[in-house]
């Protein structure tokens, strides 16, 4: 079968110099500028084109051509890039441009890689719905009146809209796989420890993760392997990373792979999201593999446990938001203390200030035994639970989100209606563990539906090998495609 | 179960100023919040913490002198820098 890999395509399109890398590069940004999805807050016209010429003259001169040289790619906003406007979807950071590269940025652009611009996300990845950034949420190709999902929801739209051909997001509660299955994206949380975080903006270090969103496996493998390798500028970074190649398993087949359905995820989900899965587990038996059910009863104490140890993490991050040393600083004040008040209270948006105050309250004397600590024992509970489960099983298979893209401006009762959500998506950050999301179906609506492949720590192989032999499969990742964007 | 002096003391720590608004919309907003999160207190808890996911503990670099980022650009995204300091308001 002939392969539906986005880089892939593009790679032998340049290749073959029916295009070259400028004209496609203009294609895309022809295509950014007059799309209503605001799934960009920057774009960088020049330096894409700059880069491009020179992935142009490297093809005229007959050098060889990396998979990865010339792809017009996207950025999550809170990806540190030198000299370009890095905003984390926040009025904080406006006009704020990094001195330095994030070292997955410093990777890629050593790939020549064509950077397209910087994405809409939830402010400080803070969301569900990328609907707390300050200029509004990025819009789901699939039906403009749904989000794209959050937080990395600007990359999630860019590539499903085909105005990017793939893009980084960032993963701490389910950013990277939450909007990749509400857009019929791949989206891979990798391992802890196994892409560098170096100059990604910190919302909750533990949990943070860079990872791919793509229209394919096969792309989002290419991607992982080059950015997964151990970075001596981040102390998290584990060297096991090093070894982690991905792309030559893919074709592996998975007869007898022992497949476990964790009970307590299916829980209270969306009935189209639970036929879908249903269908997905008969093409699993049909190609060989093992499948049974089991219980983990510790993730129900998942999303507390989460919100407690994210946002205590979060205030202590964004206390280095004062208006001194860089961003948005407030014009009126009398003295250094509110100065630095004024200018957080007017940076920040609701969902930032919620976060943070809990974050400090759980900390706080009096309350941390309760919350705080109480939260990291259970995060161990957790934890072990899972390595027990990998005792039996190879990988896990759940939802990805409990439901398909809900409308934009949805209204909750609290913030944390709001939360129950990431659901199905938090566990694996609370462990460490890496996970994709893959499409497998799409509801009445004609909305995506994703579904979750788990794996214990460094098996991001093993899971996307899987994830491969569904997509040869189905047909899940290109029925159904926006019609916008940029044609390949 | 969250006062309005918790709210007063908590945005205090945070550094926020909150507008008579804003401290009842959190009122409610944290009072939701930590109940939510008050789940935990449901569960056996008494088990070994989990400091850290990371099978990597102090990682060290090698003990060499590199290249630090030049004053200037650090200073770049400053306002008010000044002889190549940060500049604050004299503390009260």
């Amino acid at each position: 079968m002939c392969s539906r890999s986005v880089i892939k395509k593009i790679n032998k399109l340049l290749l073959s110099k029916e295009l070259s890398c400028k004209e496609l590069t203009e294609n895309y940004l022809n295509q950014i500028s007059s799309s209503s999805l605001n799934a960009y807050i920057t774009v960088c016209k020049d330096k894409a084109l700059k880069s491009a010429e020179k992935v142009d003259e490297k093809i005229r001169s007959g050098e060889k051509l990396e998979l990865l040289e010339g792809i017009p790619m996207t950025l999550k906003d809170n990806i540190s890039t030198k000299a370009i406007e890095t905003t984390c979807g926040s009025r904080i950071l406006k006009g704020y441009k990094p001195i330095y590269n994030a070292t997955v940025w410093n990777t890629l652009k050593s790939k020549n890689s064509v950077l397209l611009g910087k994405t809409n996300m939830d402010e400080f990845a803070m969301g569900s719905s990328c609907e707390t950034s300050f200029i509004g949420g990025a819009k789901n190709p699939h039906n403009l009146n749904y989000v794209s999902g959050g937080s990395s929801g600007g990359v999630a739209s860019a590539v499903a809209g085909n105005i990017a051909a793939y893009g980084l997001g960032s993963d701490t509660g389910g950013s990277v796989r939450q909007p990749s299955s509400f857009c019929g994206l791949v989206g891979l949380k990798p391992t802890y420890g196994s892409v560098s975080r170096y100059g990604l903006v910190a919302y909750a270090s533990s949990f943070d993760q860079i990872g791919p969103i793509a229209k394919t496996v096969e792309d989002a493998a290419i991607v992982f392997d080059e950015i997964a390798k151990y970075d001596p500028l981040d102390s998290t970074s584990n060297p096991k990373a090093n070894s982690l190649k991905t792309y030559e398993s893919l074709t592996k087949s998975v007869k007898g792979l022992k497949i476990g359905i964790p009970k307590e995820y299916y829980d209270g989900i969306d009935e189209e999201v639970r036929k879908s899965l249903e269908k997905a587990l008969e093409h699993y038996k049909s190609l060989g593999c093992e499948i049974k059910e089991f219980s983990i009863p510790e993730v129900k104490a998942a999303l507390p446990v989460y919100y407690i140890l994210a946002c205590a993490e979060a205030s202590s991050n964004l206390s280095r938001f004062d208006g001194i040393r860089y961003g948005y600083k407030t014009s009126h004040y009398t003295d250094v203390n509110e100065m630095i008040s004024k200018t957080r209270s007017e940076g920040f948006g609701a969902e930032v200030k919620r976060r943070i105050l809990l974050g400090n309250y759980v900390l706080s004397s009096g309350y941390y035994d309760a919350y705080y600590k109480k939260a990291q024992n259970l995060r161990g509970l957790i934890s072990r639970a899972f390595d027990k489960a990998f005792n039996t099983f190879d990988i896990l298979l759940t939802p990805t989100s409990p439901v398909t893209a809900f409308p934009a401006n949805k209204k909750y009762s609290s913030p944390d209606e709001a939360y129950l959500c990431d659901i199905c998506t938090v566990p694996v950050n609370i462990a460490g563990l890496p996970g994709v999301s893959i499409p497998c179906g799409f509801d009445s609506n004609d909305l995506p539906i994703g579904m979750q492949l788990i794996g214990k720590k460094f098996s991001e192989a093993k899971i996307l090998n899987a994830a491969h032999q569904f997509e040869l499969v189905t047909n899940f990742n290109y029925i159904k495609t926006p019609s916008m964007g940029v044609k390949i | 179960m969250i006062t309005k002096k918790d709210i007063m003391e908590i945005s205090s720590l945070s550094k926020l100023y909150l507008s008579e608004n804003e401290i009842n919309t959190a009122i409610n907003d944290i009072s939701s919040m930590v109940k939510f999160v008050s789940q935990v207190n449901s569960v056996d808890a008494s088990f070994e913490p989990l400091e850290s996911i990371n099978e990597v503990t102090n990682s060290f670099r090698d003990d060499k002198i590199v290249n630090s980022f030049p004053r200037e650009e650090v200073l770049e995204n400053a306002q008010g820098g000044k002889e190549g300091f940060f500049c604050v308001e004299k503390a009260r």
